[in-house]
């Protein structure tokens, strides 16, 4: 008998009597919080910054005056092609994104109660973008906010993606003394831009 | 060698004992802080703990459907029993792919395997990415806590550790300096990778993905950018449904470092296009565990860390005391279910003061599977002579009234009068660090009698 249906039998034999999956009441969590006020609120909490934008050439103007010396820019916001120094197709290995100094692309949605927001990759085409840059950007509707993770999964069941994350802040660590120190492997800044 | 007696060995350092217990206090601190914005906090642990209890009543259906929708997901899954297994499972991988580079990204699952000792004796480099893991990597040493792996590391020995590996200036032990300096280290290692190796946080059965969770972006940076991952997973990992996720990862960071969300919480479902994706499902003991009723909910577990930064014993003895892959309360009722003699100990390192339980995302009854270890560690392993000689004077002192009266008016009386030397010998080891009360004049049986004559 090989491991698997070795494993499989042990469980069945092992397993208690079936116990009931109870059932998610949602009414019990409703907090009645201003969902933009606290999804910007917890943004802040977890580091990351949050503006407002009137359009994408508004977004890519501030981000421009925010880090004048970056060199290496890319963006996937329609009508913003002139920031960016290189086109995707050209990339032929992941790797060749190391030198990635900033990042901007249109966020899913937000996450009031942890200021989370969902990317898939339906929006990123290589998988490391968001990790591998210095700086990320992601742009966000301001009426494209859910209050808890539990209305981030509804909005998620009829979502088909073959990789999504959700993002709170930028990359920290505190593993030295408890010290946090923002910009561990990931993005050393995450700024968020409403519009 | 015992908890407590390594406890005595991590106790030496006082300074170093009160920074551990104070940082691990705050950091329960801030789980609570954290826990307290959320509405229906409780009702949210019931059903993280009626999800887990449900998931393990059906967990073989539960696994079929985990397999069957991740191979049509495109990923290779595969089955491991024990560690042993489990490596040499992983070894195949990379022998495939001719790989001599893996960076890992956090899995107590690998270190329970001792995954690392084993590439490495066949010449394959694994490095540890996350911060705290390649601290303790440095300096040859296992993690002292599943969620914070070198806690028990001051800066400067870090800073030193850095200089002997990494090349770095000696920076006074800077945080932000040295991680700086690993940031540019390890970002090397992860464009050298050939293969990435993470953990698995939740296993999705309805859609054959998984979810990864880490703060620092080591595991999305390894898996993303090596042309092979390879996740590996316990059984208890599994839930039903994605809609459960909800559930859980509003519960694990609060409960671990009282963040609302990890950083990255990533999605895992399909190999990106060109890669390959694996998936390895291990036993290791864990069917076992689930064969008893009084221990089974232990394998609710989520590894958020809760129950040893809220232990009064982990906080004053240090992860690296309890000599085991999962330290603290909630590895101590996991251990001896793997083995009782070596983990005898374990059970005993505890006030069973319930801390654990109460601060536990799942609700584990932690320090009453603490208080059930005691009695079967008891039954089926020698006791010392000390210990058992007393419990059976004590035992027969406590089953009679009139002895036990006296010999209370004796203890009192000598807890009174007798010299300090005396009362703090050896035999009482209470008194090494501390003095016991002084004698009242009555017992409580007395005070209650007096107290019903005078009519009050």
């Amino acid at each position: 008998m090989g491991s698997r249906d070795n494993i499989l039998s042990r469980v069945k034999a092992n397993k208690p009597e079936a116990i009931d999956l109870p059932k998610i009441d949602l009414n019990v969590f409703d907090d009645s919080r201003n969902v933009l006020d606290e999804f910007i609120k917890k943004v802040e909490t977890a580091g990351g910054n949050v503006f407002e934008a009137t359009s994408s050439e508004n977004v890519v103007s501030q981000v421009k005056t925010m880090f004048p010396n970056a060199e290496v820019n890319f963006s996937n916001l329609e009508g913003t092609q002139r920031f960016n120094s290189f086109s995707l197709e050209e990339i032929k290995n992941p790797h060749d994104l190391d030198d990635l100094d900033i990042l901007i692309l249109e966020g899913g949605f937000g996450v009031a109660e942890n200021g989370a927001i969902w990317l898939s990759d339906n929006k990123m085409t290589m998988r490391v973008l968001p990790f591998i840059t210095k700086h990320l950007v992601l742009v966000l509707k301001k009426d494209n906010i859910v209050p808890l993770m539990h209305q981030a999964y509804q909005k998620l069941d009829s979502e088909e993606t073959d990789f999504g994350v959700f993002i709170s802040g930028p990359s920290k660590t505190a593993d030295i003394e408890q010290s946090l120190v923002i910009g561990a492997h990931g993005a050393l800044s995450l700024s968020i831009f409403l519009v | 060698m015992s908890h407590s007696k390594a406890a005595t060995i991590f106790n030496k350092d006082e300074k170093k004992v009160n920074w551990h217990d104070k940082a691990l206090w705050f950091v329960r601190h801030k789980r609570d802080i954290s826990a307290h914005t959320v509405k229906g906090w409780e009702e949210l642990r019931s059903l993280g703990q009626g999800i887990k209890a449900h998931t393990l009543s059906n967990l073989d259906t539960y696994l079929i459907q985990f397999e069957k929708n991740a191979l049509n997901n495109g990923v290779q899954v595969h089955w491991a029993k024990d560690g042993d297994e489990h490596n040499k499972i992983v070894r195949r991988i990379l022998k495939e792919h001719h790989a001599k580079k893996v960076v890992k990204s956090k899995s107590m699952l690998t270190e329970e395997c001792h995954l690392n000792p084993f590439l490495e004796a066949e010449g394959i480099e694994i490095i540890d990415t996350d911060l705290g893991e390649r601290i303790v990597q440095l300096a040859k040493e296992p993690p002292s806590h599943i969620v914070l792996p070198a806690i028990h590391k001051t800066k400067e020995e870090v800073d030193e550790l850095f200089q002997e590996h990494l090349g770095t200036k000696p920076s006074g032990g800077d945080p932000q300096y040295l991680t700086g300096e690993a940031r540019k280290h390890l970002r090397q290692k992860f464009i050298e990778a050939d293969v990435a190796i993470t953990g698995v946080n939740f296993a999705i059965a309805e859609t054959g993905g998984f979810v990864v969770c880490t703060n620092e972006g080591n595991a999305d940076m390894g898996a993303h950018l090596a042309p092979v991952h390879i996740a590996c997973m316990g059984i208890e990992k599994l839930i039903p449904k994605q809609e459960h996720l909800g559930v859980f990862l509003r519960l694990l960071a609060r409960s671990a470092t009282g963040q609302h969300i990890t950083t990255y919480s990533s999605h895992f479902k399909r190999p990106q296009k060109g890669n390959e994706m694996h998936i390895i499902i291990v036993d290791n003991g864990r069917t076992e565990q689930l064969s008893r009723p009084d221990f089974r909910s232990s394998l609710h577990c989520i590894r958020c860390g809760a129950c040893m930064n809220t232990c009064p014993i982990y906080r004053r003895s240090g992860g690296h005391s309890y000599d085991a892959t999962i330290p603290g309360p909630i590895g101590s009722i996991l251990s001896p279910g793997k083995d009782l003699k070596e983990h005898s100990s374990l059970p005993f390192a505890s006030t069973l003061c319930g801390s654990c339980s109460d601060v536990c995302p799942v609700k584990i009854d932690i320090h009453a599977q603490l208080y059930k270890w005691r009695q079967i560690i008891t039954k089926e392993t020698p006791q010392p002579f000390v210990k058992k000689f007393s419990m059976k004077i004590m035992g027969s002192i406590f089953s009679k009234p009139k002895q036990f009266e006296q010999v209370g008016k004796i203890a009192r009386w000598s807890l009174r009068n007798l010299p300090k030397g005396m009362i703090n010998s050896k035999p009482n080891v209470w008194g090494k660090e501390r003095d016991l009360p002084l004698g009242p004049k009555e017992s409580f049986d007395e005070w209650f009698k007096n107290r019903k004559k005078d009519g009050q």
